[in-house]
C-alpha cells in the first residue's frame, strides 16, 4: 500500500533527526574546539579561532602527550587481553562446566570498575603500582580480558574443533594447526575483539583516576580535568581526540561492532 | 604434558591470575575489612559498620537511586531503539543511517556526560534555545535538567549512548530471524498490524535480546563517570558513593565503601545467576 504524502514527509522527519541524533555531538565538539567566546545567551559563539588545534598539532600542549599515553596504554591492553582472551575463551568454550566458568569470566566483565578497582587498591598499594601507568595497564587489561574471553567462548565451536583434529590426524604439531588453520580463520575475530578491547581501554576514567591517582593523564582524564576547570573549549579539543580516531575507525569498518566473522 | 592441551592450560591459568583471582581477593578484602578484621581501624571483628549502614539511608539509597536510573534507562532505550530500528528499517541497511547510526558508539561515558552538561545545563545549548524564542526572561527560570532529583541528565546521557547500539542489535535481530517473512505469513493467514507488531516483531526482538537488555541494566547500575559529573551530591549512584567513601579523608567512613561494594557486588550476581538461568548462558556481545 503506497504511503500517504503526511507519512512520508514524518517519516523523513523522523529520519532527520535521528542523523541529526547520531551526527550533531561530533559536529558539536568540532566547532566548541574552534571556540574562542560564547557568553550566554547567545545562539551562536561569537569568535572563533583555530589556536588551540594548531598548538595541539604543534605538540606544544599538554594533550598531544596525553593522546600518545592513552594510545600507548591501549595498544598493550587490546594486544594482552585479546592474546589471553583467545586461550582462555577456547578452554571454556571445550570445558564441561562452561556454564559456571562463563558466568565467572562474565563478572569482570560487566561489574563497576571503579568499585572492583576500590576494592582491588590493597593490593595495588602493596605492589607499589598505583599512580604508575603499569599499574594502570595491569587494571585496564583485567577488565578488557572479561569482555575478551566472553566474546572467544562464543567463537571456538565444533567445526572449529573438527578443524584443528583434521590437522593433528594428518600428523600436524600445535604450532602447524594455530599457524595454518586456526589463527587463519581467527583473523576477523581477532581483530574485532582487538578494537573493542582497544575502545574500553581508550575510554576508560574511573578506574585510571583510581589506580593512575590522577598522575596517569590519560585524554578522558584531561576530558574532565577540563570540564572540572570549566574549560569547555580545551575539553572539546580533548573530546575531539577521544572520539575521532574510533568513529572514522567505525564509519571505514561496521563490522567492528559485531561478531559476524 | 600433552602438547596440544598447553594453549588450553596456559588460557587456565590465565584465567585463574586475572579474573578468578581478583574477584575473590577484591569480595574478601571487603568481606574482611566491613567486619573490622583488616585495615588502618581494624579492632577485631565487629558488626558495627554494618549496623551503621543499616540504621542510615545513605547506602540504601544510593542503591536505589542506581535501580531506579537503570530501569528507567533500559524502559527509555528499548523502547526508542524499537521504534527506530522497526520504523526505520529500510534506512538501516542503506543510505546515511546505515552509517550515521554507528558514530555514536564511538562516544565514552565522559564525552557523553560532557555533552549532556553542555545541552541541559543552566546556561547550556537548550537553555539559551529558550532564551532566545522568549521562553525563559532569565538562566534562573530554566529548569534544573543537570544534578536534579529525577536524574533527569544521567537518564539522558545513557539512554544517548545506549540507543544507537540497541536500534543496531534490533535491526540485526530482525534481519538474521528473517521476521520479514514471519510477518509476510501472519499477513496471509489474517493478522492484522497491530497484532503482527505484539505478537510476532515484538516478542522475537525482545526475547532474542533478553541478555543485552539485562546487561544494560547491570552496566548502567555500575556507571560512575555519567553520576560524577550529572548527578547531585546525594542521594550519589552506588559506584560515585563507594568511592567518595573510599577516597575520603575521614578514614572512619572505609568499611562503609567496602559494605557498599559488597552489598553492590552481591545485586551483579544474582542479577546475573537470573539473566544465566533465563538465557541458558547464550551470549550477549
Amino acid at each position: 500500500m503506497p504511503s500517504s504524502p503526511e507519512n512520508t514527509f514524518l517519516k523523513s522527519s523522523f529520519l532527520a533527526v535521528v542523523v541529526l541524533f547520531c551526527i550533531g555531538p561530533f559536529v558539536y565538539l568540532i566547532g566548541l574546539s574552534f571556540v574562542t567566546s560564547w557568553p550566554y545567551p547567545s545562539i551562536l559563539p561569537e569568535s572563533y579561532s583555530v589556536d588551540l588545534w594548531a598548538r595541539m598539532l604543534t605538540g606544544s600542549g599538554a594533550l598531544v602527550s596525553s593522546f600518545f599515553l592513552s594510545l600507548l596504554i591501549s595498544l598493550i591492553v587490546a594486544a594482552t587481553s585479546t592474546s589471553a582472551g583467545f586461550m582462555t575463551g577456547k578452554y571454556i568454550a571445550y570445558h564441561k562446566h562452561k556454564s559456571l566458568l562463563l558466568f565467572l569470566a562474565y563478572v569482570p566483565y560487566i561489574m563497576s570498575p571503579v568499585i572492583l578497582g576500590t576494592c582491588l587498591m590493597y593490593l595495588y598499594i602493596k605492589g607499589n603500582l598505583t599512580g604508575s601507568t603499569v599499574g594502570v595497564i595491569l587494571a585496564q587489561t583485567m577488565f578488557a580480558y572479561g569482555f575478551s574471553i566472553v566474546f572467544f567462548s562464543a567463537f571456538w565451536n565444533h567445526r572449529i574443533r573438527a578443524l584443528e583434529d583434521l590437522v593433528y590426524t594428518l600428523g600436524g604439531s600445535v604450532v602447524h594447526a594455530y599457524k595454518t588453520v586456526l589463527l587463519p580463520i581467527s583473523k576477523n575475530a581477532l581483530l574485532i575483539c582487538f578494537f573493542q578491547t582497544f575502545l574500553i581501554s581508550w575510554f576508560q576514567y574511573g578506574l585510571t583516576l583510581l589506580i593512575g591517582s590522577g598522575k596517569v593523564q590519560t585524554l578522558p582524564i584531561k576530558v574532565y580535568e577540563y570540564v572540572g576547570e570549566a574549560n569547555i573549549y580545551y575539553a572539546a579539543l580533548a573530546s575531539c581526540l577521544l572520539v575521532l580516531p574510533p568513529a572514522l575507525l567505525l564509519w571505514a569498518n561496521k563490522r567492528f561492532v559485531f561478531k559476524t566473522v | 604434558m600433552n602438547s596440544r592441551s598447553l594453549p588450553g592450560k596456559i588460557g587456565l591459568v590465565l584465567f585463574l591470575i586475572l579474573a578468578i583471582f581478583p574477584i575473590a581477593f577484591s569480595i574478601g578484602y571487603a568481606a574482611f575489612y566491613s567486619l573490622g578484621l583488616t585495615g588502618l581501624l581494624s579492632d577485631g571483628f565487629t558488626w558495627e559498620h554494618w549496623s551503621n549502614v543499616f540504621s542510615r539511608r545513605e547506602v540504601w539509597g544510593s542503591l536505589l537511586l542506581s535501580a531506579y536510573i537503570s530501569a528507567f534507562t533500559v524502559l527509555l532505550t528499548v523502547g526508542a531503539a524499537l521504534y527506530i530500528s522497526i520504523r526505520l528499517r529500510s534506512h538501516l541497511s542503506k543510505g546515511t543511517l546505515s552509517y550515521a547510526i554507528y558514530l555514536p558508539l564511538a562516544i565514552p561515558a565522559t564525552v557523553a556526560a560532557f555533552l549532556v552538561f553542555q545541552l541541559l545545563s543552566g546556561a547550556g545549548f537548550l537553555s539559551r534555545i529558550f532564551m532566545t524564542l522568549g521562553l525563559i526572561d532569565s538562566i534562573n527560570q530554566f529548569p534544573d535538567l543537570i544534578n536534579d532529583a529525577a536524574g533527569f541528565g544521567i537518564i539522558a546521557a545513557h539512554t544517548g549512548l545506549a540507543v544507537p547500539f540497541f536500534t543496531i542489535l534490533f535491526y540485526e535481530i530482525y534481519t538474521s530471524e528473517k521476521i520479514d517473512a514471519l510477518s509476510q505469513l501472519a499477513h496471509t493467514l489474517g493478522a492484522e498490524s497491530r497484532s503482527v507488531l505484539y505478537r510476532v516483531t515484538l516478542p522475537i526482538l525482545i526475547k532474542k535480546s533478553m541478555m543485552n537488555i539485562s546487561l544494560l541494566f547491570i552496566i548502567v547500575m555500575g556507571s560512575y563517570e555519567i553520576p560524577l559529573l550529572l548527578g547531585r551530591q546525594a542521594p550519589q549512584m552506588i559506584s560515585v558513593l563507594t568511592m567518595r567513601k573510599y577516597e575520603m579523608f575521614d578514614i572512619s567512613e572505609k568499611p562503609e565503601a567496602f559494605i557498599a561494594a559488597l552489598l553492590y557486588t552481591g545485586i551483579v550476581l544474582v542479577l546475573l545467576t537470573l539473566v544465566f538461568r533465563r538465557s541458558g548462558a547464550k551470549h550477549a556481545i
